[in-house]
C-alpha cells in the first residue's frame, strides 16, 4: 500500500515536472460556461479551435481550463441545443473567460456547427458512456404521464431489467446490486418508487444523466457493472421561475430562482402520489384506512461565493407509506445530502470537495385489531447509512495533458435489523448486530491526447476495505457445497478494531484513435472492486432486502472488463453511431444456497455462497439528434452467465436477467411548433426461467420439483411493447407556458410475463397449472398537464 | 414474511395495477422418477399411515402412482419397540389399536427399504399447546381486502412457555383430515421468529390465517384447525415446502428443490429418494360458520 501511493506521488511528480519544462510560451484560458437565461453550468460544452483537434470540454460544473501557446486564438463554445459562440483571445497571459450560451431552437438548428465538436463521441475518450440531458429524457413516452430517468436509460444498449416494474436494472450482464447511482454524488440506494414503478429522481430537478458501463475513469469505483451519475439543476440564477405538472397519478411542483442575481440561486422540487385520497370514497371495512403514496423533495442551493469558489448544497428526502388502518404499517425511503466546494486554486488546478451523507431506510410495525384477545405489536427496522468525503482534483497541464486524481472515504454503519414483539406487558427484542466499515481510495488518472489521432486515459486506483468493530465475527465450518455452513461461534470485536480488510489495485485505461474525422476506435480495460451486496433472492430486490459489507465470510466482487468499440459520427451530425463489444468476467459474485433464509436472519452468512461470473456482448447504438425526428435505436446482443459451487450441478448457467437481444426504439417527432409525438418499442428475449418438471405428493401438497436440478433452463416468451405519447403546446404566452402530455403505455396490451409459477389450481386442485404472472396486462394511459411559470 | 408480502402485493392490487394472471401452456419433457416417501408419524392414538408414490411430471393430472413393494419399519428409539408398516390400499400402515405409536419427548427412526436402497430418517415429537377457541366474522365484499364475501374464521391458543417451540397449523374445510386443506401456517413460539413471543398468544397474523382470503368460509362449512408440534428441522422444511407452491408475485422467488431427510444407509450408494419423515403431536378444534 505505502510503495503504491510512493508511485503514485512519484508518477505526479513526473508529469509535473514534464508540464513546467514545456509550458514557457504557454497561457491559459479558463472559467465557467454558463446557460445565459438561466445560469445553470453546462456539463461537457466543446471548447476548442474550430478546424483542429485542439480542444477540452467543460466538467460536470461547467469548468473548463485549456492551455495554449501565446497568441492569436480563435475559439469556440458549442453544443448541441445552444447557439455557437466564437472568441477571438490573443493570449499573452492567463486568462478568465466565462461564457454564457444562449438555447437555440432545435428545428432551426439543422445549420451545421463548423468546427469539431470535443464531447461528440468519436472525439472523448470514454467508452461505454452514454449521456443523456433531461430535455431528452423528457421526449421519451411515459409510464402514467411520469418523466422517468430509470425506465429511459433501460432503452440504452447493455441496459436491461428482469421485467417491467423491477426495482433494479442490470448492465451488462451485472447484478442489480453493482450499479453505483449516484445523485449529486452521493449514493442512493433505493432508486424507484411503489416498488419499482417510479423512478426517484423528479425530472424537474434533474440537468443530465451519465450512465458509465465499462472503461470506468479511476475516480470511480465501489460498484462494478456501471455508475449513474446523476446531477441536479442549480437553479435559475437570473429570475424566479416555477414548473409543474398534474398527472393521474402523481403532480409536481417546482421552484427555483435567484437568491441573489448572478450570484447564487435555489431550486425546490417536490412530488406526492395521490392514489390514496382518489381511493379513500370507495374503501370500506378492512380496506379503510388504506395508505398507499409516497412523496419525494429535492432541493438545491448554491452561492457563487466569488471568482474561485462555489458552493452546492443538495439535498433528497423521498418515502414510500404503504399500510392498512393502524394494523399494518411499512415505510421505506432514501434520504441523500450533499454539500459542495468548487475552488479553483489557479487557471488550471480545479478542485471539488464533496461530502456527503446518505441514508436507506424501512421500518415495518403490525399492530392487533381491538378483536385480538391481547394487544400485540411486532415491528421491524433496518437502516444504512454512509458518510463521505472525497476532494477530486484536475489538473490541466496543457492543452493535450489532464491529471486527476482525488482521495475517496466513506465510513458505512449497517443495521440489519432491529424489532420488537410485544404482547400485552411482554417484550422481546431480536436485534442483529449494527455493522460498520470504512472504505477507501486514492486515484491518479492521466489524459493524453497525443496528436489529432491519438489519445489515451490511463489511471490506477487503489482502494481498500475494512470491516471494523463495535461489531461480531461469525464463524462458520466448511460444508458441502450448497448447503447451509454449521455456525460455530462468535468473537466480539471492540470499536475501531479491524474484523476484516481488503486492499485491491485497479487498473483503468482507454484508449482512442480516430481514423478519421469522422470516425474512430476506442478500446478500454477496467477493473473494479465492489465491497457491499445486497440481499436479495427475489426475482427483483424487495424494499425491504438489506445491504450487508463484506466480512470474514463474504469476499469482495472484483470484476474484469474488456471492451472495444468503433465510433462514427457522420457529417453534419446528422446521426452519430457506435458499434461496442464486451467481455467481463467476475470473481466472489454474491449467491445463495437453496431455501436461503433472508429475513432477520443473524447467521445469513452461513447461506450466502460465492459466485464465478462472466458477461459478453455486442452493443449497437445510433442516435440523432438533430432535426425533427430524433431519437436513438439501440441493439444488445449478451449473455450473462455465473457457477456457483452447490448449484445447478457445479456447472455455468444463465442468470435470471439475461436477455439474448434486447432492442429498443426511442423515437420523438415535432409535427409542428405546438404538437409533437413519440414513440419507443422494446423488444427484448425472455428472462431465464426455472420450471418444474415433476411433483411430488406430501401431506396433501403439490411440491414442484425440478429433476435436472438445473438453474434457469428455460426461457420465458418474448419481451415487447410499444408505447406513444402526444405533446401539445397551449398558447405559449409571455410568463405562462402550458403543454398536455398524453402517453399509452403497453398500446397493444401485450401480456409480457414477468414470471411463470406452478400450482395447483384454487378452483379445482386436482389440477396443476403453469400461470404467467404479467406485472402489466393492458393498455395503462396517462394524462399530464405541465406548467412552466 | 409471507404475510408482510401478502400484505404489500394486496395493496398492490387495490392500486389498481393492473397485473394479472393467466393458465399458459409450457412444454418441458418429463423429468426424472423419483421414489418420495411421505411418513408423518402422530400421537393421535390408533392406525397410522405412510404414503409411498412416485414422481410424476408436474402438469399431469390425477394421483401420483404408488409404490408397494417397499419394505417401512417404524422404530421408538426411546421406547426401545419396533412397529412394522404393511401395505394395504395405497398405503404403509399399522394399527396399534387403542393405543397410540407416537408418544410426546419419543425419538422416532423410519427405514424405508427400496430397490434404491435402504433409507433411513429420525424426528423426534415435540409438545403441543391446546386450541383455547375458535371464532368468526362475517364481511361483505366491500369490508374485506380481498374483495370476497364469507366468513373469516379465527382460533385462539398460546404457546407453551419455556424452550423454543416449532407448529404447523393447518386448517381445513369440513374435514377433519388433510384432505380439505386451506392454509398452512408455521409457527414459532406465538410468532414467526425466535425468541420473540415464547409463552404468547399466536399472533394475530397466525390466529386470523387459517382463512383462505380468496376463498373465505361459507355459512354451514366447518373449519378445523389441528396445531401440529415439530421439531426445527421439520419445521424449516415444511417451510420450504410451502415456499416452493407458492411462488407467484413480483417478488417471486426461483424454483429452488426442497431437500429430504431420508438417507441412504450405504453412503457409497447413488440412490436417493424424495419426501421427509417427520413427527408431531397434535391438537385440534372445530367450529361451524352461522349467520
Amino acid at each position: 500500500m505505502k510503495t503504491t501511493a510512493r508511485l503514485l506521488m512519484h508518477l505526479l511528480l513526473v508529469l509535473l515536472a514534464a508540464n513546467s519544462a514545456f509550458a514557457q510560451q504557454r497561457f491559459t484560458i479558463s472559467g465557467y460556461v454558463k446557460d445565459e437565461k438561466n445560469g445553470e453550468s453546462l456539463i461537457g460544452i466543446s471548447i476548442g479551435k474550430p478546424g483542429t483537434s485542439v480542444g477540452t470540454v467543460t466538467n460536470e460544473y461547467g469548468f473548463y481550463s485549456l492551455t495554449l501557446p501565446a497568441g492569436k486564438h480563435e475559439i469556440q463554445f458549442s453544443y448541441i441545443g445552444y447557439q455557437a459562440q466564437t472568441f477571438t483571445v490573443d493570449l499573452s497571459a492567463n486568462k478568465r473567460l466565462d461564457v454564457k450560451l444562449g438555447q437555440s431552437d432545435r428545428q432551426l438548428n439543422e445549420v451545421v456547427i463548423s468546427g469539431k465538436q470535443q464531447e461528440k463521441n468519436i472525439n472523448t475518450l470514454n467508452t461505454s458512456l452514454n449521456k443523456l440531458d433531461i430535455a431528452e429524457i423528457k421526449k421519451l413516452p411515459t409510464f402514467m404521464g411520469e418523466v422517468d430517468v430509470i425506465r429511459t436509460i433501460q432503452t440504452l444498449p447493455g441496459v436491461n431489467t428482469v421485467g417491467e416494474g423491477a426495482a433494479s436494472f442490470n448492465v451488462r450482464g451485472g447484478n442489480g446490486d453493482e450499479n453505483l447511482i449516484l445523485l449529486d454524488e452521493a449514493p442512493v440506494y433505493n432508486s424507484t418508487h411503489m416498488l419499482g414503478f417510479f423512478s426517484v429522481f423528479n425530472p424537474d430537478a434533474v440537468k443530465n444523466i451519465n450512465l458509465i458501463k465499462g472503461g470506468f475513469p479511476a475516480e470511480y469505483g465501489g460498484r462494478t457493472a456501471s455508475v449513474l451519475d446523476i446531477r441536479m439543476k442549480d437553479g435559475n440564477n437570473q429570475k424566479f421561475g416555477m414548473t409543474g405538472g398534474i398527472g393521474n397519478i402523481f403532480s409536481r411542483l417546482a421552484l427555483e430562482g435567484p437568491i441573489q442575481k448572478d450570484k447564487s440561486s435555489f431550486i425546490i422540487a417536490g412530488r406526492r402520489s395521490y392514489m390514496d385520497v382518489l381511493m379513500k370514497p370507495f374503501l370500506k371495512g378492512d380496506m379503510k384506512d388504506t395508505k398507499l403514496y409516497f412523496y419525494d423533495l429535492t432541493a438545491k442551493v448554491n452561492f457563487q461565493l466569488n471568482k474561485n469558489n462555489s458552493l452546492f448544497v443538495s439535498g433528497y428526502f423521498g418515502r414510500d407509506v404503504f399500510g392498512f388502518g393502524k394494523e399494518a404499517n411499512m415505510n421505506w425511503g432514501n434520504n441523500t445530502a450533499s454539500l459542495r466546494w468548487n475552488h479553483i486554486f489557479n487557471n488550471r488546478l480545479f478542485m471539488n470537495l464533496t461530502t456527503y451523507y446518505t441514508k436507506y431506510d424501512y421500518s415495518l410495525k403490525f399492530l392487533s385489531d381491538e378483536k385480538s384477545t391481547s394487544s400485540q405489536e411486532f415491528s421491524w427496522k433496518s437502516n444504512i447509512i454512509n458518510y463521505g468525503v472525497k476532494p477530486a482534483f484536475t489538473y490541466y497541464l496543457n492543452a493535450n495533458n489532464t491529471l486527476h486524481f482525488g482521495v475517496q472515504g466513506t465510513y458505512y454503519t449497517f443495521r440489519p435489523g432491529r424489532s420488537l414483539a410485544r404482547q400485552d406487558e411482554q417484550e422481546f427484542n431480536i436485534n442483529l448486530k449494527d455493522k460498520n466499515a470504512l472504505e477507501g481510495a486514492l486515484y491518479l488518472d492521466h489524459e493524453w491526447k497525443a496528436g489529432n489521432k491519438f489519445g489515451v486515459q490511463y489511471g490506477l486506483r487503489l482502494s481498500g476495505f475494512q470491516y471494523i468493530g463495535k461489531g461480531t465475527a461469525y464463524y462458520y465450518a466448511d460444508t458441502v457445497a450448497g448447503t447451509r455452513k454449521r455456525f460455530l461461534g462468535t468473537k466480539d470485536y471492540e470499536r475501531g478494531k479491524t474484523i476484516a480488510d481488503y486492499y485491491f489495485l485497479e487498473p483503468r485505461i482507454s484508449a482512442r484513435y480516430a481514423i478519421n474525422s469522422s470516425s474512430a476506435i476506442k478500446a478500454a480495460f477496467s477493473r473494479s472492486a465492489q465491497y457491499m451486496h445486497q440481499l436479495s433472492n427475489t426475482a427483483s430486490p424487495t424494499p425491504v432486502d438489506i445491504w450487508t459489507p463484506v466480512s470474514n465470510n463474504v469476499k469482495p466482487q472484483l470484476t474484469d472488463q474488456v471492451t472495444a468499440g468503433y465510433f462514427y459520427n457522420a457529417p453534419g451530425d446528422k446521426f452519430e453511431l457506435s458499434a461496442e463489444v464486451f467481455y467481463k468476467s467476475m470473481q466472489d459474485q454474491l449467491d445463495f444456497i437453496d431455501n436461503a433464509d433472508l429475513d432477520l436472519n443473524e447467521y445469513i452468512e452461513g447461506d450466502l455462497l460465492a459466485a464465478k461470473g462472466r458477461a459478453y456482448g455486442l452493443e449497437l447504438y445510433v442516435k440523432k439528434d438533430i432535426g425533427a425526428t430524433t431519437g436513438w435505436v439501440s441493439y444488445t446482443l449478451s449473455r450473462s452467465e455465473r457457477k456457483t459451487p452447490g448449484l445447478s450441478l457445479n456447472e455455468w448457467f444463465i442468470n435470471r436477467y439475461d436477455r439474448t437481444h434486447n432492442l429498443n426504439i426511442v423515437m420523438s417527432h415535432e409535427l409542428n411548433k405546438r404538437a409533437s409525438f413519440s414513440a419507443n418499442w422494446m423488444f427484448a428475449s425472455g428472462t431465464p426461467a426455472t420450471f418444474a418438471d415433476a411433483r411430488l405428493e406430501f401431506q396433501d401438497w403439490d411440491v414442484p420439483y425440478n429433476t435436472t436440478e438445473k438453474r434457469n433452463n428455460y426461457r420465458l416468451k418474448p419481451f415487447h411493447r410499444l408505447d406513444l405519447s402526444f405533446t401539445y403546446k397551449g398558447k405559449q404566452l409571455k410568463r405562462w407556458k402550458g403543454e398536455w402530455v398524453v402517453s399509452l403505455y403497453n398500446v397493444y396490451a401485450r401480456r409480457n410475463a414477468y414470471t411463470v409459477y406452478f400450482r395447483q389450481n384454487p378452483d379445482d386442485p386436482s389440477k396443476k397449472e403453469a400461470v404467467r404472472l404479467s406485472i402489466i396486462g393492458s393498455i395503462i394511459p396517462g394524462i399530464t398537464y405541465n406548467f412552466k411559470f | 414474511m409471507k404475510r408482510k408480502f401478502t400484505a404489500i402485493a394486496l395493496l398492490f392490487a387495490a392500486a389498481g395495477f393492473t397485473a394479472c394472471e393467466d393458465t399458459i401452456d409450457i412444454d418441458i419433457p418429463n423429468g426424472k422418477t423419483y421414489t418420495v416417501v411421505d411418513a408423518w408419524i402422530t400421537n393421535v392414538p390408533g392406525k397410522q399411515d405412510i404414503r409411498i408414490t412416485q414422481t410424476v411430471p408436474y402438469t399431469s393430472s390425477g394421483s401420483a402412482p404408488v409404490v408397494s413393494d417397499a419394505k417401512v419399519t417404524l422404530t421408538d428409539i426411546t421406547a426401545n419397540k419396533t412397529y412394522d408398516f404393511t401395505f394395504a390400499n395405497g398405503v404403509y400402515s399399522h394399527d396399534p389399536g387403542v393405543n397410540r405409536i407416537g408418544e410426546i419427548g419419543h425419538a422416532y427412526k423410519l427405514r424405508v427399504e427400496l430397490k434404491e436402497g435402504i433409507f433411513e430418517a429420525v424426528d423426534t415429537i415435540k409438545r403441543v399447546p391446546e386450541v383455547d377457541s375458535m371464532a368468526y366474522d362475517f364481511k361483505t365484499k366491500e369490508e374485506s381486502i380481498s374483495n370476497k364475501e364469507g366468513f373469516y374464521a379465527r382460533f385462539y391458543a398460546k404457546d407453551i412457555p419455556g424452550g423454543t417451540d416449532y407448529y404447523w397449523i393447518r386448517s381445513t374445510r369440513n374435514s377433519a383430515t388433510s384432505a380439505g386443506r386451506v392454509e398452512d401456517i408455521f409457527a414459532i413460539d406465538g410468532s414467526f421468529a425466535e425468541n420473540i413471543s415464547d409463552g404468547l398468544n399466536f399472533i394475530q397474523p397466525i390466529s386470523e390465517g387459517i382463512t383462505d382470503y380468496d376463498t373465505p368460509f361459507q355459512a354451514g362449512e366447518n373449519v378445523t384447525v389441528a396445531i401440529r408440534s415439530c421439531t426445527k428441522r421439520s419445521h424449516t422444511f415444511l417451510s420450504q415446502v410451502q415456499a416452493q407452491i407458492d411462488l407467484g408475485g413480483l417478488f417471486a422467488k426461483i424454483l429452488e428443490n426442497v431437500p429430504t431427510n431420508l438417507k441412504n444407509t450405504d453412503n457409497n450408494s447413488q440412490g436417493r429418494v424424495l419426501g421427509w419423515f417427520g413427527t408431531s403431536a397434535i391438537t385440534w378444534s372445530s367450529i361451524q360458520m352461522e349467520h
